[in-house]
C-alpha cells in the first residue's frame, strides 16, 4: 500500500510534467491551427531555450536573466524561421502546405540537431534549488511547485491575450474563418508570424520548465516534437483548452504509470494513447 | 496522369542498372569496405521502393519504415532463437507480420478515409513505439547495447564460390533488389498501376468508376510493409549487429524520404538513383575528416531545400532534358510539368 503523502507527492510532480506537456502542446496546436503547419521543430526550440539559458548561466547571471535571455532568443528565431522557411511554405495551399511544412520542419529538426550537436554534446540541467516543502506530511518538490505556479500563470496570460486583446481577437479570427478576418482587414501572415514567434517563446519556456527538473540534451529534441503531437492529437488539434487539458492529464498519468509500472511502460502508453485517440476520432485533427 | 515510359524501355533500364551494379565489385576488388557501402546502397533503394509504393502510388505516407524494419530484423532473430530453426524460415514469418501490420494500418486508414497528414502521425507514433519496445525490452533485445546478428548462413556458398561472406549478401540483396523491381514494374504497368493513379488524382471518382479503394491502399500497404520486414533482418545481417538506434525515425525514414525525393517520386529508377546519391554524400562526408561533426547539420539543410525547391527528383528531370535534347523518342505525359508534382493529387 502506498501512502496517501506520497501519492500527492507524484501527482504534484505529474502536475509539473504536465504543465512542460500543456507549454509543447499549445506550442504545436497555435501554428497547426492557424496555418496548418505542424511545426516538427519545435522541441527542439525548447532545447534550443534551454542551451541559450544554460550559457548565460555559465556566464555569471542569474537564473530568471538566463530564462528571459533564453525565451528573447527562441523568440527572434522563430522569426527567422517564420520569414525564411515558412513564407515559402505558405505559398502552398491546402494538403500539399501540410505535406510540406511536415518535410521542411523535419528538415529543420535534423538540421538543427546536427548544428547544436557539435557545440552542446553533454547533457544541460537548470536546478531550481529550492529543496523540498512540506504539506500535511507530504514532501513535495519545490521545483515541481514553481513550475506549476509558472506555468499557471504563462497559460493565464496567453488566454488573456487571445481572449481580450485586440490582437488576440484577431488571431481567433484567423483561426476560424481566414477569408473572413481578411474582409475585415485582418492580415493573416502578420498574425501567422505573430502567432509562430508566440509559440516558439512558449516552448522555448516548456523545455526551461523540464530542464529545471531533469537533464536535457540535444537528442531530446525529436522526443520533446513527439510529446507535442501526442498532447495535440488528445487535445484535439485546432483547441488550446484540450491541449492544455490533455498535457495535465498525461502528465499526471504518466507520472503515475512511471512511479507503479516503470518509465518504459509509461513512455509506450503516451504513445498508445495518442494512436488509440487518433483511430477513434481522426476528425478531431484533420 | 502522367503516362510512364513503356514497360519495355524500363525493364531494359533495370537489366543495364543491375549489370552496372552486379559489376560494381569488381571495380572495388577485395574492399570489404566498400562491399558493405554498394550492399547498404541497394538496402537503402530497396527500402525507397519499398516508400514508392506505399507513399509514391498511393499517397500514404508512412513514416514506420525504421519501425517496421526493426520488426523484420528483430523478429527474425527472436523467432530464430526461440524456436532454434534457421533464420531463412523465420524471415518469410516476420516479413509477414510486418506486411499484415502495413496492411492493418492502411485498411483503417482507408476505411475511415484518414488523410496523409493523419497517417503519417498515426504512423510515426506506431515508430515510436516500436523504438520504446527494441529498448525496453531488454530481456528479449539486448536494450540499447544490442546483439550480434549473425544469421543467414552464407558460409556455404562463399566457401562453395571461393569468395567473401560479404560479397555472397551483396549479390543476394541485389537479386532481391532486382526482383522487387520486377514485381513494381508488373505491379505499376497493370490495373494497379491505373487504379493507383486514378486514387491519387481523385479518390471519389476512383471510387464512382467502380475502384475499390480500400482494397488497392491496402494491397499497397501490405507489398510496402512486407518488403520492409524483409530488407530490415538483411539491414541487420549486413552491419553484423543490431541495435535500436539504427531502426529509429532519424535514422532510416529521413533518410529513406531523402533517397526518394532526390531520386523521384513514382519513378522506377528514382530510389536507386537516389541511394547513390545519398549514400555517395554519406560517404563523402563521413571520409572528410573536418565534415564529419556537420553530416547531420548538410542532411539536415540539404531536406528542406530540396522539399522547397526540388520535388521532381533528378530521374524525372533528367528524362526531361534529354527529351529536350531530343535524345530520347518517348515523351512523358502532360501530367509530370510543374515543379509541384511530388506530392501528388489529393
Amino acid at each position: 500500500m502506498v501512502a496517501a503523502s506520497t501519492l500527492l507527492g507524484v501527482a504534484v510532480d505529474g502536475l509539473a510534467f504536465g504543465v512542460f506537456l500543456a507549454l509543447l502542446g499549445v506550442g504545436i496546436t497555435l501554428v497547426f491551427g492557424l496555418g496548418e503547419v505542424l511545426n516538427l521543430a519545435i522541441g527542439t526550440f525548447a532545447v534550443m531555450a534551454v542551451l541559450v539559458a544554460t550559457v548565460v548561466v555559465e556566464s555569471g547571471m542569474g537564473l530568471v536573466v538566463a530564462g528571459v535571455a533564453a525565451l528573447v532568443a527562441v523568440a527572434a528565431f522563430g522569426l527567422v524561421v517564420d520569414r525564411t522557411i515558412l513564407s515559402l511554405v505558405y505559398r502552398s495551399e491546402g494538403e500539399e502546405r501540410i505535406l510540406l511544412g511536415i518535410f521542411t520542419t523535419l528538415g529543420l529538426t535534423v538540421f538543427l540537431d546536427g548544428v547544436l550537436i557539435n557545440y552542446f554534446p553533454s547533457r544541460y540541467t537548470l536546478p531550481l534549488n529550492v529543496g523540498t516543502v512540506s504539506v500535511g506530511g507530504a514532501t513535495l518538490t519545490g521545483g515541481s511547485l514553481i513550475i506549476i505556479t509558472v506555468g499557471a500563470v504563462v497559460l493565464a496570460i496567453l488566454f488573456g491575450f487571445l481572449r481580450g486583446t485586440f490582437l488576440g481577437k484577431a488571431t481567433r479570427t484567423v483561426f476560424q474563418d481566414e477569408r473572413g478576418a481578411r474582409l475585415v482587414g485582418v492580415n493573416p501572415r502578420r498574425i501567422r508570424t505573430l502567432i509562430f514567434v508566440l509559440s516558439a517563446a512558449v516552448a522555448g519556456l516548456g523545455g526551461l520548465v523540464f530542464a529545471a527538473g531533469s537533464a536535457v540534451a540535444v537528442a531530446n529534441g525529436f522526443q520533446f516534437t513527439t510529446f507535442a503531437l501526442i498532447i495535440s492529437i488528445v487535445g484535439g488539434v485546432r483547441s488550446l483548452v484540450g491541449a492544455v487539458t490533455a498535457g495535465v492529464l498525461l502528465g499526471l498519468v504518466n507520472q503515475f504509470a512511471n512511479f507503479f509500472v516503470g518509465s518504459y511502460i509509461a513512455t509506450i502508453i503516451l504513445f498508445v494513447t495518442a494512436i488509440v485517440v487518433l483511430l477513434a476520432r481522426p476528425e478531431a485533427i484533420s | 496522369m502522367s503516362a510512364r515510359p513503356s514497360l519495355g524501355t524500363e525493364a531494359r533500364n533495370v537489366a543495364v542498372v543491375a549489370v552496372l551494379f552486379a559489376l560494381a565489385p569488381l571495380a572495388v576488388l577485395g574492399s570489404s569496405y566498400y562491399e558493405s557501402v554498394l550492399a547498404h546502397l541497394l538496402l537503402i533503394a530497396l527500402l525507397a521502393v519499398a516508400l514508392n509504393i506505399v507513399f509514391g502510388h498511393t499517397d500514404q505516407l508512412f513514416l514506420f519504415v525504421g519501425g517496421l524494419a526493426g520488426v523484420g530484423a528483430y523478429g527474425t532473430a527472436l523467432l530464430a532463437d526461440a524456436l532454434s530453426v534457421s533464420a531463412w524460415v523465420t524471415l518469410p514469418v516476420a516479413a509477414l507480420v510486418c506486411g499484415l501490420i502495413g496492411l492493418l494500418v492502411s485498411y483503417v486508414a482507408a476505411k475511415r478515409k484518414f488523410t496523409v497528414v493523419l497517417i503519417s502521425i498515426l504512423t510515426l507514433n506506431l515508430q515510436l513505439v516500436f523504438s520504446e519496445v527494441f529498448v525496453g525490452a531488454r530481456d528479449l533485445t539486448g536494450g540499447s547495447t544490442g546483439f550480434p546478428y549473425e544469421y543467414f548462413e552464407l558460409g556455404v556458398v562463399a566457401d562453395a564460390l571461393g569468395v567473401g561472406e560479404k560479397l555472397v549478401l551483396y549479390y543476394l540483396v541485389l537479386l532481391l533488389l532486382v526482383a522487387t523491381l520486377g514485381v513494381y514494374l508488373r505491379l505499376v504497368h497493370s490495373k494497379y498501376g491505373v487504379a493507383f493513379d486514378a486514387i491519387r488524382e481523385d479518390e471519389i471518382a476512383a471510387e464512382s468508376i467502380g475502384i475499390d479503394v480500400v482494397r488497392y491502399k491496402t494491397i499497397a500497404g501490405f507489398v510496402a510493409a512486407f518488403l520492409i520486414g524483409l530488407v530490415g533482418a538483411f539491414f541487420a545481417r549486413e552491419s553484423g549487429y543490431i541495435l535500436p538506434g539504427g531502426f529509429t525515425f532519424l535514422a532510416v525514414d529521413v533518410v529513406v524520404l531523402i533517397v526518394l525525393v532526390v531520386g523521384g517520386l513514382r519513378t522506377t529508377l528514382g530510389p536507386i538513383v537516389g541511394a547513390i546519391i545519398v549514400v555517395g554524400i554519406e560517404e563523402f562526408l563521413s571520409s572528410a575528416q573536418s565534415l564529419q561533426s556537420w553530416q547531420s547539420a548538410i542532411f539536415g539543410a540539404l531536406l528542406i531545400v530540396l522539399f522547397l525547391y526540388f520535388r521532381r527528383g533528378v530521374v524525372r528531370s533528367v528524362r526531361d532534358a534529354l527529351d529536350d535534347a531530343g535524345l530520347v523518342g518517348e515523351r512523358e505525359g502532360g501530367g509530370g510539368g510543374g515543379g509541384t508534382d511530388a506530392d501528388g493529387g489529393r
